[in-house]
Parts: structure tokens; sequence; C-alpha cells
């Protein structure tokens, strides 16, 4: 069960690897309890497209689920 | 032997190995195996200084992710050094970091990723149901399974191989995380919410300053 959805846009700017790498990307903060009520945090990052691609998605949930 | 060096055919290769090194983090590719492979008449003590001048090269374009028009000016400032480049190995460089920019710029991406990474997402929606050990009738159900895990390096395919190197397994990537998730309609909408809140920051990110 998803208890809480946080989430943060950001923009690695430079590394050490590479000075100019200008890269948008969505940080995700999932709070989730299992079923004997145990908490746990996951996290992820998903480039821009793999976001868009997860909202619409989403977005496909949303739309079945109403008629269902 | 200096002419053995300026040869452009064996440059590509060069710069194909030391990309695999560099970017694609390929275990493996020492300087005796590009030498051997690449430059088998020129001693190590000339090659060396040599692909360590290539290698510094090719590390200023990527970290600088250069366009072409800060690439041409690079390059050309390159062949009026001492001890510099030739304008025909200039036009292999330019020519290799045309046709491989994108990859190695992907690559190098990856390796700022240290967080997990989204790998796979499917998902079904449960219609209405009635279980024997509830009154309740369960209303329906999205089911989301999100495989999340370290992105690893992956196995770049060997396009670029005159040179052979062995096949390493620990390329491989490393362990998902199946991560299995229930929402009811409530909790989807809500979910949905705060996808368009980020959709909107990333519009307000991309808007041209």
């Amino acid at each position: 069960q998803l208890i809480d959805f946080q989430w943060k846009l950001g923009m690695a700017v430079s590394s050490d690897s590479c000075r100019s790498l200008k890269y948008p990307y969505v940080a995700v903060m999932l709070k989730v309890a299992d079923h004997s009520g145990q908490v746990k945090n996951k996290s992820f990052e998903m480039t821009i497209p793999q976001f868009q691609n997860f909202y619409r998605q989403f977005k496909e949930i949303a739309a079945i689920i109403e008629t269902v | 032997m200096a002419g053995e060096l300026e040869s452009c055919k064996p440059l590509s290769g060069l710069l194909s190995g030391l990309a695999q090194d560099a970017f694609y983090g390929h275990p493996g590719i020492t300087e005796e195996l590009l030498r051997s492979q690449l430059y088998p008449d020129v001693p190590i003590e000339e090659f060396r200084p040599f692909q360590a001048k290539m290698r510094g090269i090719l590390k200023s374009i990527a970290s600088a992710d250069m366009d072409f028009n800060q690439l041409e000016a690079f390059l050309t400032a390159q062949t009026k050094k001492q001890g510099g480049i030739t304008s025909d190995q200039a036009a292999v460089i330019s020519k290799f970091w045309k046709s491989h920019k994108t990859k190695i710029r992907e690559s190098l991406m990856n390796q700022s990723r240290w967080d997990s990474g989204l790998r796979g997402l499917s998902w079904r929606v449960d219609g209405k149901s009635q279980s024997r050990h509830s009154a309740e009738i369960h209303t329906p159900v999205a089911i989301m399974e999100l495989e999340i895990g370290k992105s690893g390096q992956k196995q770049v395919g060997v396009a670029w191989a005159k040179i052979r190197v062995p096949f390493d397994h620990t390329l491989a990537r490393q362990e998902s995380e199946f991560l299995c998730l229930e929402f009811d309609e409530i909790k989807v909408n809500q979910v949905l919410k705060k996808l368009s809140e980020v959709e909107e920051s990333i519009s307000t990110l991309m808007q041209p300053v």
C-alpha cells in the first residue's frame, strides 16, 4: 500500500566525470506499508522521458479504473 | 616511428578503445592491449604519451559536451599547439565525436546516477470482487509492479570490436527489486495529481529563459 508519494525535480549540472552535464531528472520517494504494517521508504530516479511514460501509464490506469 | 602514430587508420580504433575504458567503464582495456592490436610496431614508450594525449583530448571534449562549433575551435587550437595533433587526426577525432557524442553523454549521465532507477513498470486493474472472508465487496484496484534497480554498467554492443577483449560477466546488471503496489481509485487520483504537479514543474524548467 502506498502511504505517501514525494517527488523532486532536479537538474544535475556538473559531475566529476562530466563538467557540463545539464541533465534534468525526477527523484521519487515512496512510503509503502506491507501487509504486516511495516513501513519502508523506497526511492528511485527517472529521466524525463521515463517520467513521462510513468505519468502516461498512470493516466491510463485512472481512465480504466473509473470505468470498471 | 612518428609516421606510424600519425597514420589515421588505427586512430579511430584507439578512440573507440579509449571511450570504452573512460566512459563505458569496460574493464580490461589496457595500454598494452591497445598498442598491440592497433599500433603493434610502435614501442610502448612512444605509444604511452600518444594515447595519453588522445585520451586527454577526448575527455575534454566529453566533459564540456562540446557542440560542433566548440569542437572545431578546440581541435584547431590543438593542431596549432607544440606537440599537438595533425589536421588529419583532428578530422578523425571530429568524426568520432559526431557519431559517438550521444552514447558517450548517456553513459556519463548514467555514471552520475547513484540512486536506483526505474527499470520497468507493469500494471493491471482488477474489477469488483467479493471475498468469502470478508463481507465487503472490493472496489476496483490497480496493481502496479515497479522494477527498481541500480544502473550497473551496461554491456555496450561491440560494433567497435577491432579490439578483442575477453567478455566480463561482472558487467551484467545488478539485481532489481520488485515493488508491488495496490491502489484504489482515490489513491490513483491522488498520485495522478502529484504527477501533474511534477509535469508542471518540468514545463517551467524547460521553458527557454
